[in-house]
């Protein structure tokens, strides 16, 4: 437990703060390789695994690790891709396949017992994810519509009156390439780090009153702060699903907006 | 081109357009706020008339909830 380690010395409670996301090296002298790099890691290899074992050898009936990853499957499938891909959906599926579990995996680690941390909580993991389905989505849009036509398909909705767009085109731009995928990455960014903090407070606050400061008055408080950090629990467990969906809706829905003009 | 209203929609269309819009009306506020807001701020700054951040902010909002009206409202 990293925050036990963390709490300062004496008699008054210290709720946590940012020391949870300070992550050292894991070998020292290697700067890089810190906990949140390890855990990315092993989430790639655990979907990489999951994966395999789930479509490395599809039988017609399924059974066993197929039957979940077929679940996974139709699920991306009807709820992510066909709603923004239509007949692309299943060109996409990979890319939206992959990066749903990888996030989701990503999430998880934030509650897993011992692991606890959530990969996304360091901001960097989601800009990266966000950073190549942007320059994706602009890749497509410029093969598909020409690179003046995504523009203008972009800056000019049809139906305005002419010089309204002198006024409209620079939010639009502005919408389109610079807040959406901003708020792509950090929304997973944000969701994540809060999680990590609010399960941390309460989980500390059950442990200082009933272990470390055991009071009469107090013991109360540490009961409170137990059954918060269950309930919370749960609840960032369905966070930290929606999420996943969420990244990988918004990376189907920018990209079919790059395949197609928009309306 | 036909504006929105006049299209056919399919029914799996309605559902992309509905999610779209929800997805997509949060940049624009932010985006027209940002915008017309740092115009309005920086036009403050050079003549010294505290008025115009708020005005731009206000401007940068009623550009944006028109946008989104004239795209996903009608």
């Amino acid at each position: 437990m990293s925050t036990l380690t963390l709490l300062a010395p004496g008699d008054e409670f210290t709720p946590p703060g940012l020391e949870l996301f300070d992550a050292a090296p894991i070998i020292s002298g290697v700067a890089w390789f810190t906990k949140p790099v390890l855990l990315a890691l092993l989430s790639t290899i655990i979907v990489i695994g999951f994966c395999w074992s789930a479509f490395g050898s599809p039988k017609l009936v399924p059974r066993g690790v197929q039957n979940i990853g077929e679940i996974g499957y139709m699920f991306v499938r009807d709820q992510v891709a066909r709603p923004f891909l239509g007949k692309d959906a299943d060109r996409w599926m990979g890319l939206l396949l992959s990066m749903f579990f990888m996030v989701w995996v990503w999430n998880l680690m934030g509650v897993i017992p011992v692991v606890q941390f959530p990969v996304a909580s360091h901001i960097a993991f989601p800009i990266v994810l966000a950073l190549s389905v942007y320059i994706l989505k602009i890749y497509l849009g410029v093969k598909h519509q020409g690179a003046l036509g995504y523009f203008k398909n972009m800056m000019f909705p049809p139906g305005l009156p002419k010089p309204i767009y002198v006024l409209l085109a620079p939010i639009e731009f502005l919408s389109n390439m610079i807040i959406a995928p901003f708020t792509h990455a950090v929304r997973l960014f944000a969701n994540m780090f809060a999680g990590h903090i609010i399960l941390a407070f309460f989980s500390l606050v059950g442990f200082w009153f009933l272990f470390e400061k055991l009071t009469p008055l107090g013991a109360p408080l540490g009961v409170i702060g137990v059954i918060m950090t269950i309930a919370m629990t749960g609840f960032e467990m369905f966070i930290q699903f929606l999420q996943a969906f969420l990244f990988a809706m918004l990376a189907a829905m920018y990209i079919g907006n790059s395949l197609h003009a928009d309306h | 081109m036909p504006a929105m209203s006049e299209k056919k929609i399919r029914p799996e269309d309605d559902g992309r357009d509905f999610a779209s819009a929800a997805w997509s009306i949060p940049s624009y506020l932010l985006s027209g706020m940002i915008l017309y807001g740092g115009a309005g701020w920086l036009l403050s700054k050079w003549t010294g008339v505290v008025a115009f951040t708020p005005i731009g902010l206000i401007l940068g909002v009623a550009l944006s909830v028109y946008l989104v009206y004239r795209k996903y409202g009608r």
